[in-house]
Order: structure tokens, then sequence, then C-alpha cells
């Protein structure tokens, strides 16, 4: 067997622009032992993916590596490239993010398998034969019937695609695997599914195996020991249990932070921050029984090359005023569907009721127009909701502007930015949005939502593109608006700890339906709904290997 | 939009790939297989076949049949098709006021001539019958009669296509082979000494017109050192089918056939090498990378076969070019085309025979781009079961 | 569901219900001084640096540099023509003295054609036409190319589609088949060159176009603004059309050597104004007397190389404006 050992390893990118050289990795050492599972968890830009490159020397030219990386005993670096394409796929091979680009769009899959076996044929696969029936062989191993290996890959979902990668990554029995964030962009359940399988073949043959994910509840459902990067640098190592329910330092606590138990009292309607929102209040406003926002059997059905099909499909909602609730519900579910057309923006079919404040959605553009005054509605991705090219000001005033609002225009939108406790507000009224983090973008939308004094705010997987550490404050800004506004809120989710956190009620949607439907404690903590089931099921916890160790 | 990846932009290119790589991902696109409730449709009852414990909630749907890609691209070559004849009509009848009287204009004719030439081409009818005449005509091929040869146009058209598709033919061929040829060794060792040299060779001829680098040649080879035959198609009486004759028309060939494709292979290379640049960064390349495979392997077998997709749409595209440039070159060679016959036409002024090489130029093109729609279809997967 | 009282009490709807630290953007109403008057000098700061990086790279760019002076020569000869040779000097009753077919020398530096006249001030009267023509040709087809592409990215349904089919088809047919169908039939002149590679060649423009309207449009800002509350005039003319801008510009550049070539063809192919000079009228007149197979060679060479000088600079310089505006470009 194959030892992986990472030596103080640094790696630098060079640059030619005025940033100069850029330090993506910084003295890491971490071991990887025969048999061993290690997770290494880090924020976007944490220098987890660099580090797993060097192991099979596939770094760009432009970086340079520092250190030493053994593979058995070996530095990587004085091997020459005739033997580094050896000890590829044969001694380490990786599962990449299946979802992504990593398949070759224009080949079948079985083929890029079999490519594999064909450069690495190890003295058994040595025919054309005997490395169709290995293919095949693995193809059953992951679950996936023999007919998929002349499938292309966008004929196959985001699970099989995964389910390939890691048929491709067992091919040539390496003795090492490595994992580069496998499940993201996977729902929770195909996630189960992926982990659960990836995890059992790995512990069947001994392989080693190293997997990075910004999800910590990923990990250490997986992992035996888990490694804490940011910015280049080890913050944290230890065994997986330690490091998730006693982290020493701080950033761990706060990425931790990120997956509540669900059913833990503590978290509830508490989300983890170290930055919590302002609650200036003293009598901070609930829920209440007056109803701002109904749906009664609404169905939205769309035309679509295979024909009609229906996303969503008679539900009925209710919110309330200074109510938040959460929709919870897997990509496809019809969720955001159910969301635009809350909003207006979405036809819908005939029968469907939808009012506000008692009275029905106007049809005509200017008074659609007038009632988005009222509702406003916060998009998934705060990078992609703000034009580049406008700075802080223009964004938050584009909607005043659209509506025709004249007055007070600054005021306006100073408060609007304080209110989403982006302060001092001056300070960042001419930026543009690629000079803020990722937090910050989402309070500027959600200013821009402010600004117009709006009742509802509907908002789609607010925090889904944000970094784990910066989740809690975003939520609990939700939770300051609710109490110190009395705004209600209806949040788009897959994230059941999420409706933990910080929603009243949650409605569960699967294929278009709410399943689902009720108070937060009472659903959550006694699911009613097969499916709601089987979805708190598949949520990771943190800790213990849980995914291994059920099985 | 519509279909993936007809938009020959390579730009355009990620839009459907990254659609169909990651299906579910987007539940706010309608389209997306994502929004296709589990449960309903062929898709999912297909799927319960699937071993227990690994059914795929979000198992993509099966692709669209060939015969409706199909029926959709004729009609679209249809559309086309007719905008060509509506629009001859409208050129040719309708802008000129009278075509009879900017004739005349041009050449000396008495009033009774006028006035028979006038209802020769139907002018003394109205509109509609005069656009009903064309339109009948079009269809039983009577393109009318030519002014300058008195012959009909249909005759006379079909006498000279042959030689135009042998010369345009020759050089699409060579233009496509060479470009792309270059064009993918450009891009794998770009800034190298080699790629310098092809994409500026290639600028330079980018920014001649075709005709130009036509005289040049006709100058050295035809003029100065007279190695090559200045004109025509072939010596007069030859046999065209006897090896020497053969021989001959090859050499009458080389000139028109090189000045063609220095112009066009030159664009062919840039989007080559265009679009493998934008396939280098791809993940399935370091996958082949990781996987063992020599920088060569993973070139051929997986940079370049994704780089042609974007690249046949758009070569396909400018042989429409490619055709137009013909009629230059045809006239500074003398070769007994189409493109010549143009020429002629305009020197007249010959309507009627202009009207009907500019209907067959663009029935020709209009085929060529439906055929490469059907070829593309065969070559990338994404299309053919999407 | 559990109600609570206090709650219930409190304001109906927020917008008469301000709250201890403001209901929203009210609170901050005090906030009396307005240092907008700053938030103008940092934006005019933030685009002064932007022009300057701009330049910056353009500058670092030789092959652009070079180009631009090159147009910089063309230009000033072009404007300065009546001062630098006045038109009598191609007055062929005033040049019989002069020899004909003179091959270049001290007396000649490029030549004579086939009536007298000095090559070079053929070339330099050429110049204007041929480079207004192929700037006004742009434009043109430019604006057409925008409004078209933006139209078919941004509109949905019939009209969307019908747009599409329509740029389809212009991207089909080669545009210079067109070109001459149209100057064929209408009056020879220059403006009758001018609208027929206008008219023909905004079909590539509306493509690109279309691809970046499409890309924009599928951004969340774009959504964002519908949110909000915004129409079609606000998304097209505060969001895409900005958005597209640039790459307009640099495939003007790209575009104005297309234009010069296509002038080049149809005056070429007689389709030109006879009357006046440009470079496709020189080499017609060329051809016309088979200089090329009969060795005077500086007829033909002459008004291609300055065809080709010309249409190179504004390819460089174009390409660097793209480099400029897709850093993913710089690497090719």
């Amino acid at each position: 067997m194959t030892d992986l050992q990472f030596e103080d390893v640094s790696i630098t990118y060079r640059s030619s622009s005025t940033r100069g050289d850029v330090v993506a990795v910084e003295n890491v050492s971490l071991d990887l032992p025969a048999g061993a599972t290690l997770g290494i968890a880090g924020e976007s830009g944490s220098g987890k993916s660099t580090l797993i490159m060097s192991a099979l020397r596939l770094l760009p030219k432009s970086a340079r590596l520092d250190g030493r990386v053994l593979l058995g005993g070996q530095d990587v670096r004085e091997l020459s490239f005739g033997q580094i394409r050896a000890v590829r796929w044969a001694q380490a091979s990786i599962v990449f993010q299946g979802a992504l680009h990593s398949l070759n769009p224009v080949r079948e899959v079985g083929q890029q398998i079999i490519e594999a076996l064909e450069h690495h044929s190890k003295g058994t696969w040595t025919t054309p034969q005997k490395r169709q029936d290995r293919m095949f062989e693995l193809l059953a191993e992951v679950n996936l019937e023999a007919a998929k290996s002349s499938a292309y890959p966008h004929e196959l979902s985001g699970g099989q695609k995964q389910r390939i990668m890691i048929a491709m990554a067992l091919a040539c029995e390496p003795d090492i695997i490595i994992a580069d964030e496998p499940t993201t962009a996977l729902d929770v359940i195909v996630q189960k599914q992926i982990l659960t399988g990836l995890a059992r073949l790995v512990a069947e043959r001994g392989i080693s195996l190293l997997m990075i994910s910004h999800d910590l509840a990923v990990l250490s459902a997986v992992c035996a020991d888990l490694a804490i990067m940011r910015d280049g640098r080890l913050v944290e190592f230890g065994p997986s249990d330690e490091v998730c329910l006693a982290p020493r330092e701080d950033y761990t606590k706060q990425l931790a932070g990120a997956f509540p138990q669900i059913g833990d009292p503590e978290s509830r309607l508490r989300p983890k921050t170290q930055r919590p929102a302002e609650v200036a209040r003293a009598e901070p406003f609930t829920m209440t029984d007056e109803v701002v926002l109904e749906a009664k059997d609404l169905s939205v059905s769309f035309d679509t090359r295979r024909g009609r099909e229906r996303a969503v499909r008679g539900v009925d909602l209710v919110l309330r005023k200074a109510e938040i609730l959460a929709v919870v519900g897997q990509s496809g579910s019809g969720k955001t569907t159910l969301a635009r057309s809350l909003l207006g923006l979405q036809e819908v079919e005939e029968g469907s009721q939808r009012s506000f404040a008692g009275k029905p959605l106007p049809r005509k553009a200017k008074a659609l127009r007038t009632f988005r005054r009222q509702v406003q509605m916060i998009l998934q991705d705060p990078a992609g909701s703000l034009n580049p090219k406008r700075s802080v000001y223009e964004a938050v005033v584009e909607g005043l502007r659209v509506q025709g609002i004249r007055d007070r225009e600054y005021e306006r939108v100073v408060g609007a930015l304080e209110a989403a406790e982006l302060t001092p507000a001056e300070d960042y009224l001419e930026s543009i949005p690629q000079e803020l983090s990722g937090g910050q973008r989402q309070r500027v939308v959600i200013a821009g939502a402010l600004a117009l004094d709006p009742q509802v705010l509907i908002a789609d997987e607010p925090v889904a593109s944000l970094d784990a550490s910066v989740r809690g404050e975003i939520l609990s800004l939700f939770l300051a608006l609710k109490k110190n506004l009395g705004m209600s809120a209806l949040i788009i989710t897959h994230d059941l700890g999420l409706a933990w956190n910080i929603a009243d009620t949650v409605a569960v949607m699967k294929s278009g339906e709410i399943v689902e439907y009720g108070e937060v404690d009472r659903v959550l903590s006694d699911p009613q709904h097969e499916y709601t089931q089987e979805l708190l099921a598949a949520v990771p916890r943190l800790g213990s290997q849980s995914l291994v160790r059920n099985e | 939009m519509s279909t993936p990846t007809h938009d020959p932009h390579p730009e355009d290119r990620r839009t459907p790939g990254t659609g169909s790589a990651n299906p579910g991902t987007d539940p706010a696109d309608p389209t997306s297989p994502g929004s296709d409730p589990a449960g309903q449709g062929p898709a999912s009852a297909r799927d319960s076949a699937d071993a227990p414990g690994a059914v795929d909630a979000d198992e993509p749907p099966a692709g669209g049949s060939f015969a409706r890609y199909f029926l959709r691209k004729l009609g679209g070559a249809a559309t086309s098709m007719i905008l060509v004849i509506v629009l001859g009509f409208f050129a040719f009848r309708m802008l000129p006021g009278d075509p009879v009287l900017k004739i005349a204009k041009e050449r000396p004719m008495s009033p009774a001539q006028i006035a028979e030439l006038r209802s020769q081409y139907g002018l003394d009818k109205p509109v509609i019958v005069q656009f009903w005449d064309y339109l009948v005509g079009i269809v039983t091929g009577d393109l009318g009669e030519s002014y300058v040869y008195r012959k009909s146009v249909s005759a006379l058209i079909g006498e000279y296509l042959g030689p135009t598709l042998l010369l345009t033919g020759t050089a699409a061929v060579i233009a496509i082979v060479l470009g792309l040829w270059l064009g993918q060794i450009s891009a794998w060792r770009r800034n190298s000494l080699f790629d310098k040299l092809a994409s500026s060779t290639s600028l330079i001829f980018w920014s001649v017109p075709t005709f130009w680098l036509g005289l040049i040649l006709l100058m050295i080879f035809g003029g100065t050192l007279q190695w090559l035959p200045t004109g025509g198609m072939i010596t007069p009486g030859l046999d065209p089918w006897s090896f020497a004759g053969i021989i001959d028309v090859i050499t009458h060939l080389i000139l028109p056939v090189v000045s063609l494709v220095a112009v066009v292979y030159a664009q062919f290379l840039m989007i080559m090498r265009a679009s493998l640049l934008e396939e280098m960064n791809e993940d399935y390349l370091t996958t082949a990378r990781a996987k063992g495979l020599t920088e060569d392997e993973v070139r051929r077998k997986h940079a370049v076969p994704n780089a042609l997709l974007p690249t046949v749409t758009v070569v396909f595209l400018h042989i429409g070019g490619l055709i137009a440039g013909a009629v230059t070159v045809e006239a500074v060679f003398s070769w007994p085309g189409l493109g010549k016959l143009t020429f002629e036409a305009i020197r007249g002024p010959d309507l009627p025979l202009l009207q009907g090489t500019f209907v067959v130029f663009s029935a020709i093109i209009i085929v060529m781009n439906l055929a490469a729609d059907i070829v593309y279809r065969f070559l990338d997967p994404r299309v053919r079961r999407a | 569901m559990s109600a609570d009282t206090p709650a219930e009490a409190g304001p109906g709807s927020p917008s008469n219900g301000p709250g201890p630290r403001g209901s929203g953007p009210r609170g901050a109403a005090p906030r009396g001084a307005n240092p907008a008057v700053d938030g103008a000098k940092l934006v005019r700061e933030r685009r002064l640096n932007n022009a300057k990086k701009n330049w910056a790279l353009f500058r670092s760019d030789v092959p652009a540099l070079i180009g631009a002076v090159v147009l910089l020569f063309f230009v000033v000869i072009a404007v300065a023509a009546p001062l630098i040779a006045p038109a009598t000097m191609l007055d062929v009753t005033k040049q019989l003295d002069v020899p004909r077919y003179a091959p270049p020398s001290l007396d000649h530096p490029l030549g004579t054609d086939d009536l007298g006249r000095e090559m070079w001030v053929r070339i330099l009267w050429g110049a204007r036409v041929s480079i207004l023509v192929g700037v006004a040709a742009t434009v043109m087809s430019m604006v057409i190319g925008t409004i078209m592409g933006l139209a078919a990215g941004h509109f949905t349904g019939l009209f969307g589609g019908i747009i599409m089919r329509l740029i389809d088809f212009f991207i089909v047919l080669p545009s210079l088949l067109l070109a001459i169908v149209l100057s064929s039939v209408l009056e020879r002149g220059v403006f009758t060159i001018v609208v027929a590679i206008g008219l023909t060649s905004w079909a590539s423009t509306a493509r690109i176009v279309r691809s970046q309207t499409l890309s924009v449009e599928s951004r969340l800002y774009i959504e964002r603004a519908r949110i909000l509350g915004a129409g079609h005039r606000h998304i097209l003319f505060r969001h895409l059309l900005p958005a597209v801008m640039p790459l307009v510009l640099a495939n003007t550049t790209l575009t104005v050597g297309g234009a010069i070539i296509a002038e080049s063809t149809l005056s070429f192919l007689g389709l030109g104004d006879t009357s006046k000079e440009s470079w496709g009228t020189i080499l017609k007149n060329s051809m016309d007397v088979s200089a090329a197979t009969s060795g005077y060679w500086w007829y033909v060479l002459t008004p291609g190389i300055a065809i080709l000088l010309v249409v190179l600079a504004f390819t460089m310089v174009g390409r660097a404006f793209e480099a400029i505006i897709n850093p993913a470009l710089r690497s090719r």
C-alpha cells in the first residue's frame, strides 16, 4: 500500500499581474497513511484544491512547489514524466466534481473508463474484452446499469455522473482515492447515496481516501480525521469528532455552526454567528394571525420540448405578518417556480388564486409594478444579483427609481443599507460589487429590497452560495428584520437546518406538491410524511462518521 | 434559446453545454430537466429498473427525435429560401423603379425596343400578377431570358454551374483541412514561433481582398514567370476527359484555388485556434491528464474532438463567403463559372441574369447549411440526443 | 399557529410604524448633510483609473500601437489630400506630358497609370472614399446589428423569433452577394455603396450582441430589476445596452476592415462610383488594362498594399480593444 505525505508544502502561483505572486498553500504538513480517511475542509480560496492537485503533479506550469510531496515515500517532483504518468490513476486516482465538466462531453462514459484501463492494464486488463468486462463490473459496483456505458455525460444526472467518476477512479485498483468536492451541486438524498457508496467501496478495498469539501458535515460523515484549511494554512487537525464537536479554533467553530443539529433547542431560532444582527425593539415582533400573502390551489405549467409539464400542483400557502416560512425541497421540486409565481413573475394556471392583503394579485403591468413595492424577492446568488458595473448606491437606488420614488433618495438608500447592517453605510456607497465580500453583497441586495419598504421578503436560497462562516450572519439578519420591522419572509431552501435556525413554519415540497406543512418544531421533530423523514435522514450530521457507521 | 449549439459563435457554445451538463441544478429554468416532476414521464419509469437503493430521483429524460430536428432545420432553410425569392423579386423588379429604363440609360435603345423589352418582362402587368408569374417561373425553372446572351437564364446557369462547383469545392476541401490542422497546432503551442508565424500570416491574408491576391498571383506566376495559364479552365481544343485534358484543367485550377484558399483558410485557422484555446482550460482535460495520458493523447482524443464542434458550424457558414469570393476570382482568372457569369451580368447590366445567379447562389448556400446542420447532429451527441 | 397579541397591536402596515431603530430607510432621515458630492468624486476617480489602466494595457500592445499610428497617418493624408495634391493632378487632360505606365522612380515615386496620373495622388485621394465608406458603412451596420441583436436576445415569443430568423437569414447569405445585388439595382454612387454594405453586413454584429445579451439576460441582476418592478425600457437601456456597448465598439473597429475590403470588391466589380477615386476603382482600372499580365506591377501592388495596411491596422487596434474588454482573450 502507498502512503501520501505532504511535508511542509507551500505552493505559489507566479503571476505577471501587478498583484505579484499569489501564495495558495503555505507550510502545510499532512499525512495520509495507507487505509486512512482524511477530510480537508475549507472555504473557497483556502488552497485545498491546489494542495491535492500537487499530489499527482497536476498543477499548472505557473505554480511553484516548495517542500515535499511523497507518494509511497517517493518525492513526486523527482519522477520523470513517464514515471508520473504511470503513477497517475494506477496508484492514486481522483474523483472530480462529476456534476461539472470533468467528463468529456462528446465521448461515451464507458469509453472514458476503458481509456484509463488501457493506460494502466497492470497485466490484468490486457485485451479489449477484459477491459470491457472490467468496465461493466465497475458500473455494477456503483449501481449503474450496463446500458449507461454507452451514454454521453449530458444524458446522465448529476448523481449518475458522479458515480461514473467513482467507477473510473476505482478502475485501476489504486491505493489512494482523492475526492474533490464529490457531492457539491447534488441533492441531499443523492448526496447520501454517493457518500455511502464511496465510503463502502473504499472501506471494502482498504483504499485510503483523501476528500476535500467546503462542507464540514459531509467530511465528518465519511472521514476519520479532519483538517481545516484557511487562506492556504492548516488551522486545525484532529479526529473528526473532536474537530466538529469540540473545535478549538474560532474559525472551526464558525464553520461547525453552519450545521445546526436539527432538534437541538440551542440552535432553534438562534443561528450561530460571531456577529449577530441587532434587535433594537424592546418588544420584538412575533408571528401574528394577520394574513399577508396567500395562495390557493396554485398550479404552474411549462411548455417544454417534451410537452407540458406541471412544476407546481395545487399548492395552498399562507404567509402571515411577521412570519418566517421556509419552503424546503430538492432541486426540481418547483419551489423557485412557486416563489416566482407568488411575485407575479410567472403565469399561473386557470383556477389558481393568489392574493396579497386580501386582494387578488393585479394582472396589469402597471399595477403589478406597484404591487412589487410590497413584496420583494432576494435571489440565490448575490454576486450575480448585482450589476458589476454599478456601485452600491446605484444598486440600492434602482428600485426607487424604477418605482418612481424621487423624494429623500439619499436617506432612503443609507437607511436601507443600515437596516441591512452594512455599516457605516457611507463607506460602502461607491464600492462596486467586486470590492465586497459575499456576505456584504448579500446585504446590498437585501438593502435594495428594503429600500422599497416591502411587507414581504421572498428569499431564494439566501445563503446557499455564501461561505459557511457568513451564513449565520445573514440568517440572523432575517430574524432581526422580522423582529424589528415586523416583516414577513418566505424562504426557499434545500437546507432543513436553515428552517430549524430561523423559520416559524415550514412547508416541505416534492414534485410540485406540498407534502407536509406546519410549525417547524412539530414538522422537524415529528415528521409525518415519508419524504420528510427521508430528507431528515439524509442530512449529514456533524461528526461520528455517521454515513459510514450507520450502514 | 432554441437548439443547443446551432449558434456558430464559439462563445455561445458554453450556454447549452452547462445547461445539459447540470440537469436539475437550476430550478428557475422551466426547460431544465430538473423541473421534470419525478415520477412523470418515461424516464423515471425506466429508472425503476435500476438497482434497489440507487433510484435516481434526478434521472434526466431522453432526447428528441431526428425527424423533429430535421423538420425544424428544413423549415428554417425553407423560410430562408422564401426570403431569397421574395428579395429577388423586390430587389430586381421594385427597387430599380423601371428596370428597362435603367438598362436603356446605360445602352442606347429605340422606343420600340424599350416597349418590346417591357412586355417581355411583363412590366405592363400589375405587380401582383408580375410576382405570380415570377413565382411560377422559379418553380418551373424558368428564370427569364438574359439580355446580353440572348439565351434562357436557366440554360446559362446550367452550363456554368459545373466549373464553379469544381473550383469552390476544391478550394473548400483544401482550406478546411489546412485551416483546421494548422489551427490546432497553433492553439496547442500557443505563443510559440509556429503559432506567431501562423497567426500573423493568417491575419495578413485576412486583411486583403480575395481578388487582389488573385491579381498578384496572376502577375507573378502567370505574367512574370509564365509557369501557369492566366485564364480559362482548359486550353481550347483539348478533350477534358483525356489524361492531358485533366492535367490541363488542374494547371488552370491552381491559381484560382490558391487565391480562394489563402483568404478562407486563415479564417478557419483563427476559428479552430480560438475554440481549441477555449477548450484548453476545461476540467475534463485535467481528468484525462490525471488518468496518465500523454499531452499528445490529451489533445488528439479529448481537446480536439470538442473544439471541432463549434468550428464545424462556423466553417460551413464561411463556405457561403467562399462562394461569394468566387465571383471576383472567376472574374480575375476568366474561369467560366457562375461568378464570371455574375460579373458579366453586372457589366451588362443584365438584370434577369443577375437575378438568376443570385437565386441559384443563395440556394446552393442554403442547401450547404442545411447539410451542415445535419452533419452537426451526428458529430455532437448533445444535439443528437438532447 | 401561535399568535402573539402584543405584535398584533403593532402597526398594520410598516409604512406607518417607525420602530425604534427606524423602519428601514426612514429612521435615517436626520442624516442631513449630503456627502453625495464625495460620491461623484469617487466615481470620477474610478473612471479615470479605469481609463488609465486601459491605456496602459493598450500601450503595452505593440502591434496595436503601430496600427494606431498607421491609421493616424492614413486619416491625415486623406483629410489633407486636396492640400498635398490638388485635384487637378487627377485631371487626365492635364497629364498629357506625363509618361504613361512609368515605373516607380524618383520623378514618379509610385509610378503612373495608363492615363499618366501619378499613383501616389490616386492613392491619396482614394483613401478619402475608401476610409469614409468603410467607417460610414460600419456605423450603419453597427446600429442595425446592435438593435437587432438586443431585440433578438431580450424579447421572447413571436417578435423575438421573427428577428432571430431574420438574423439567421443574413448570416447564412454572404453579405457580398447581397451587396452586389443592392448596389447593382440602385443608383451608382458612394452613398449606395455605404447602404449596400451597411444593410448587408450587420448580421455578425447582431449575432455577437445577441449572444452577449442572452448571457447578460440570464444574470440574476436582470431578474432582480424585474422584481424591483422594471419594464423593458429600463432593462434594455440601463442594463443590456451598457453591457453590450464595449463589445460593439471593439467589433466596430474590427468591422471597418471588412467594410473597406467590401468597398474595394464592389468597386472592382464596377459597382462603385466611377467618378470618384477609391482603392477598389484603381484596382478595377488596372484589371481593365490587364496590368497584372502586362508587367505594370506597381499599378496592382500599391492600392492593394494600401488596403492591406489600413485593414491590418484596424484589425490590430480592434483586437487590442477586444483584449481590454475581455481579459480572457489576453493570453491569445
